[in-house]
């Protein structure tokens, strides 16, 4: 997985590509958080439209980013989330847990 | 399954107990997609069920030994797909599983996943031992 990193309007958008499977993507994932949250970057959208696939080690990375900014008095929350990643938050019920949105404008409007 | 049933094809894989070979079952699956009378969603399904299968394969059946290959079957028909992962561990008590509850737990989402996305999911052990998790998806034809 690689990540990369920009801001819109205070907002830090991660978009990260390719597959999100654990591994060193934990570490990698993780340690960009701290450093933003370090860099009192609190507001988080994770863009998911590059991923091919997400398996269960890959969700539990995206849950401790998501318990590691709430930690940190911040939100994290997902962009262009694919028909194919939806479907595994339905039916591991995580769709309860993210916000997420198809429009970037929209996204990063929430966080205000 | 009763009734006629169409024949199927099948392809023997083996992979390196390594998170990078995650991709190939994927890969083989979606391109065979394209030649099957089906909905994508279906593919997408049976495919993420194992990359699941094949996730806790080389986790917690090979311990991650990239010398221990993790096998795959993949029996194909045009209306079903049925695939067979096999590993070198030494199982788990699959009869008395359940999920756990806390939705913001870290592990213990692959059996859920795998389960959700197949028609039948099956725990036990092949006759030289290894164990075996056979999944199986009846596939919607899309004309």
């Amino acid at each position: 997985m690689k990540i990369k990193e920009r801001i819109r309007d205070g907002v830090v958008i991660l978009e990260l590509s390719g597959k999100l499977m654990g591994g060193p993507d934990a570490a990698t994932f993780n340690d960009t958080l701290k450093t933003l949250l370090h860099e009192d970057h609190r507001n988080i959208l994770v863009d998911l439209s590059r991923i091919n696939w997400v398996n269960s080690t890959g969700l539990g990375i995206l849950i401790s980013g998501y318990s590691t900014v709430k930690k940190g008095g911040g939100d994290l929350k997902l962009l262009n989330v694919s028909d194919r990643i939806e479907s595994i938050f339905m039916v591991s019920k995580l769709h309860t847990v993210f916000v997420s949105f198809s429009d970037e404008e929209e996204a990063v409007r929430s966080f205000a | 399954m009763t009734g006629s049933r169409e024949p199927s094809q099948r392809i023997e894989l083996k992979i390196p107990s390594q998170l990078l070979y995650l991709g190939v079952p994927d890969a083989i699956l979606m391109e065979l997609a394209g030649d099957l009378p089906c909905d994508q969603k279906d593919i997408d399904e049976i495919s993420t069920s194992v990359i699941e299968a094949c996730t806790n394969a080389m986790e917690h059946g090979n311990g991650m030994d990239e010398n221990r290959q993790v096998e795959i079957h993949f029996d194909i028909a045009p209306d079903r797909i049925a695939i067979t992962v096999l590993d070198h561990g030494s199982g788990f008590d699959f009869e008395n599983w359940t999920p756990p509850e806390d939705l913001l737990r870290e592990r213990g989402r692959g059996i859920t996943i795998m389960r959700e996305f197949s028609d039948t999911l099956h725990f036990d052990f092949a006759d030289d031992g290894r164990f075996r998790v056979r999944l199986r998806k009846q596939l919607q034809r899309q004309e």
